[in-house]
């Protein structure tokens, strides 16, 4: 049995066509299910639906075989005890700073002063600032970061962006690009060894189907 | 308070699993024993320079420090006892020969390896000093096989890699610091994206050799797939050639391997081959290795080196069989009572004195019964 570990919504319905080039069709959807094991057309295959930023811990453990997990989610995780062989290139996003439209950050910065910045993604929130050689307060919140810079919680934030409509609603301005983001396969590594012949055509239809 | 919580990630082993770790601790030790393995027993605690070999920060960060209040230097508790056993045969034994020793204990992380894993694991372990033959990881990789089975895994399936292929092929591209940590961390996780970025701006040669790596694993084939992707350097060669005939070595004695050319990851002072036995129902390798060539240096005497060693205590999830039943017998010294005790416990009967048992708690089935001299036993209701 080879369990799938993904998330609902954007990651889920894109990976729907990855999943298809391997022959795998999921028997119901999850949004209208609710169910949280979601069988396919394969009795070898299953699927389970876990919050986006679990899937790492799900196929670290071997809980799931294989999943698909967004690079931010990865590095916050540290990717340790997982393979991540393919870039699949969906779920495309950019990490990004952002600030209160008006906001002079790029003399905060220069100061030396330090610098208050909300985020989710602490790990990568910190090294991106140290690399810059700039002091920051973190402060960690799950969600609604662009309300942080407005009620004055924060100076900046580190979110990701994909359209930037978020943004401009709350008349915030993207200052600085981070990296990209896009989602990844990710394979427990004793699963890759020890379930080699059915995960290992896996991963090559889904190189196939993305292209590489 | 709660004073009898312990630290995250530290446990006590209970009756049942400290059955099992001590009969497979005896078990292969005897296995150990019988090919000329000498046990060592180096000490919980020494200074934290001879704890690492080479620079190592990862056992580094793992290890726990305190100071020494006769000396004022730093002790760390160990976190791994190969290198403590390397110390003993590179500096303490000094023998010119093939010296074998095994060792077993309990090692004690900073940091769990997982949020399951124990930060106290008990490791057990063999290594071989004075021999760089492939006949010696040969050996080394035949006892592993044969303590996991002696553990009860039966069917474990061993990945072979070596670490030469990526030192060659860094060097060769002259990476270094931050760049070279980059491309280890990306094969270690057969990061194939990150690989690509980072190895970009490199000789093409090596490169295209780099971004090789991680898709080179599976059967036998993969090495002639290796000797056609990666570029013909002298140490890439003849890493190659030590993959390969420990691979038929290996077939000659019925142990079926993979290859896992990315294979990086095991502890920094390894510089050869690596090794590492998975078994079905357990996330991690079971059983690691591999050679370590220049860790004597560091105390004065380079030996080539290789062994093995595995973590009893994660061996516990196996099935093992319940403990024998015992006899319940009454206390005081009637007559013949103290006779027939011994009696029972020569014949390797567990008996069990009543000082207030409850028979179930103690594992009874049966009890002594009888009085003036006539003992005997019979099944408890």
């Amino acid at each position: 049995m080879i369990t799938i570990a993904l998330s609902k919504g954007r990651i889920f319905e894109e990976t729907l066509p990855l999943l298809a080039a391997a022959g795998v069709v999921p028997a119901e959807a999850p949004e209208s299910s609710r169910k949280l094991i979601i069988g396919t057309n394969r009795d070898d295959v299953r699927l389970i639906i876990v919050r986006a930023s679990d899937v790492p811990t799900y196929v670290q453990y071997g809980a799931a075989d294989l999943g698909v997990a967004g690079r931010d989610v990865l590095i916050e995780h540290g990717g340790a005890g997982l393979y991540q062989p393919l870039d699949l290139e969906i779920a495309k996003c950019r990490l990004m700073v952002a600030v209160q439209n008006g906001f002079d950050y790029q003399g905060a910065v220069q100061q030396g002063a330090r610098l208050r910045v909300a985020t989710k993604y602490t790990d990568q929130a910190r090294e991106h600032f140290a690399a810059k050689g700039v002091h920051v307060d973190l402060i960690k919140l799950y969600g609604s970061m662009e309300l942080a810079p407005l009620v004055g919680l924060a100076d900046a934030i580190v979110d990701l962006v994909s359209t930037g409509g978020t943004l401009k609603a709350n008349d915030l301005v993207a200052v600085e690009h981070i990296r990209d983001i896009s989602s990844r396969l990710i394979v427990n590594q004793a699963a890759l060894k020890l379930k080699e012949e059915q995960i290992q055509p896996m991963i090559d239809a889904f190189a196939g189907a993305i292209g590489h | 308070m709660r004073n009898w919580i312990l630290p995250e990630n530290i446990s006590d082993v209970l009756p049942r699993e400290a059955r099992q770790i001590e009969a497979m601790r005896r078990g292969i030790l005897d296995l150990f024993g019988r090919y000329g393995y000498e046990l060592v027993m180096p000490p919980l605690v020494e200074y934290v320079e001879s704890l690492f070999v080479n620079d190592d920060p990862a056992l580094d960060l793992k290890t726990f420090k305190l100071v020494d209040e006769l000396t004022g230097r730093q002790m760390g508790l160990r976190a791994d006892i190969t290198p403590q056993v390397a110390r003993i045969d590179a500096h303490i034994l000094n023998r010119q020969g093939v010296t074998r020793l095994c060792y077993t204990g309990s090692v004690v992380n900073t940091r769990p390896d997982g949020i399951l894993s124990t930060r106290e694991p008990r490791q057990i372990g063999a290594e071989l000093y004075g021999c760089a033959d492939i006949a010696a990881d040969v050996e080394v990789i035949e006892l592993m096989f044969e303590s996991l089975a002696l553990a009860g895994l039966g069917q474990v399936r061993l990945d072979i890699g070596h670490i030469g292929l990526f030192h060659a092929l860094a060097d060769a591209a002259g990476l270094n610091g931050e760049a070279r940590d980059e491309v280890f961390l990306a094969l270690q996780q057969k990061d194939l994206p990150t690989l690509r970025s980072a190895t970009a701006r490199l000789d093409p040669a090596i490169a295209q050799g780099l971004t090789a790596l991680p898709t080179l694993y599976g059967n036998v084939d993969v090495i002639g797939r290796a000797r056609a992707s990666l570029p013909a350097l002298p140490a890439v060669v003849a890493a190659l050639d030590a993959l390969a005939q420990l691979g038929d070595a290996l077939a000659a004695r019925g142990i079926a391997i993979r290859f896992d050319l990315a294979e990086v990851r095991s502890s920094d002072y390894h510089t050869g081959l690596v090794f590492a036995a998975y078994a079905p129902g357990f996330a991690n390798a079971v059983a690691r290795g591999g050679r370590y060539d220049s860790v004597g240096e560091k105390f004065g005497r380079s030996r080539p080196a290789t062994g093995f060693s595995l973590d009893l205590r994660e061996m516990t999830r196996l099935p093992f069989p319940a403990a024998k039943p015992a006899i319940l017998a009454p206390a005081g010294e009637a007559p013949g009572l103290l006779a027939a005790i011994r009696a029972l416990r020569a014949a390797g009967e567990t008996v069990v004195v009543d000082l207030g048992v409850d028979p179930a708690e103690a594992g009874c089935d049966r009890r002594l019964v009888g009085g003036q001299g006539d003992w005997r036993v019979e099944a408890l209701a």
